[in-house]
């Protein structure tokens, strides 16, 4: 179910405050954060940010398209490998 | 068999179940159609007159968007979210279920047909595996 427009969209308040700073200095480096569930404002296009995905950071450079996703979006929580291939020592461990 | 706005040539149906032939037109928009273009619900797609199938092409062309153009407004859409690289994106790029559902079992409809997959058995075929 889609939020309430009435709400508007949620982000970290700290993380709006972040981005007006290096707005107003210029800097262009990257936010560290772990806040998934804050949505792209258009305050945060060119930026980067670092999203947290559990174990490390991800980073991400936001670009008009991204606007109105959540940070989450950006940054797999999952790694797939590959389905099981029968390794000497998965069998070894079978017997 | 009449044509409506160039390609669709719905059936011998009353209109409102006719026009559900059209790509974008369902159940609801079909009643929402045919009231507004006011023609009698009773009579079939064959039977229009000429006048009646002007003011229904006249409804289609101003509130909706049909067929072609809305076929590539949705595959837009995808593209979008592939070239974000978004989880949704990867979703679609894979040809697995977008919307959270279970894959352990189900999603055949974005997976296929079933097809066994994993557990490489022989020596030989196992190396070749792992080289990959």
């Amino acid at each position: 179910m889609a939020r309430s427009l009435k709400k508007g969209p949620f982000c970290e308040p700290k993380l709006i405050l972040k981005v007006e700073k290096r707005n107003r200095s210029g800097d262009k480096s990257p936010i560290k954060t772990w806040s998934r569930r804050s949505m792209v404002l258009p305050e945060f296009v060119n930026h980067t940010f670092a999203v947290h995905n559990g174990k490390t950071f991800t980073s991400v450079f936001i670009t008009e398209n991204m606007v109105g996703h959540k940070l989450g979006e950006f940054s797999p929580t999952r790694i797939f490998r590959k389905h099981g291939v029968h390794t000497d020592k998965a069998v070894g461990l079978k017997k | 068999m009449p044509r409506i706005m160039g390609i669709d040539i719905p059936g011998k149906k009353r209109v409102e179940y006719s026009l559900r032939y059209i790509y974008g037109i369902g159940p609801g928009r079909a009643r929402e159609i045919v009231g507004k273009a006011n023609i009698d619900k009773g009579k079939t797609a064959d039977d229009l007159s000429g006048e009646e199938l002007t003011r229904l092409t006249q409804v289609l062309q101003d509130g909706y968007v049909l067929e072609g153009d809305l076929r590539r407004e949705v595959a837009q859409n995808i593209r979008r979210l592939i070239s974000i690289s978004s989880y949704r994106g990867g979703r679609h790029r894979k040809g697995l279920p977008v919307r959270g559902q279970r894959t352990h079992t189900n999603g055949r409809t974005r997976k296929g047909p079933r097809r066994t997959v994993g557990a490489v058995r022989g020596k030989e075929a196992r190396s070749v595996a792992k080289a990959e």
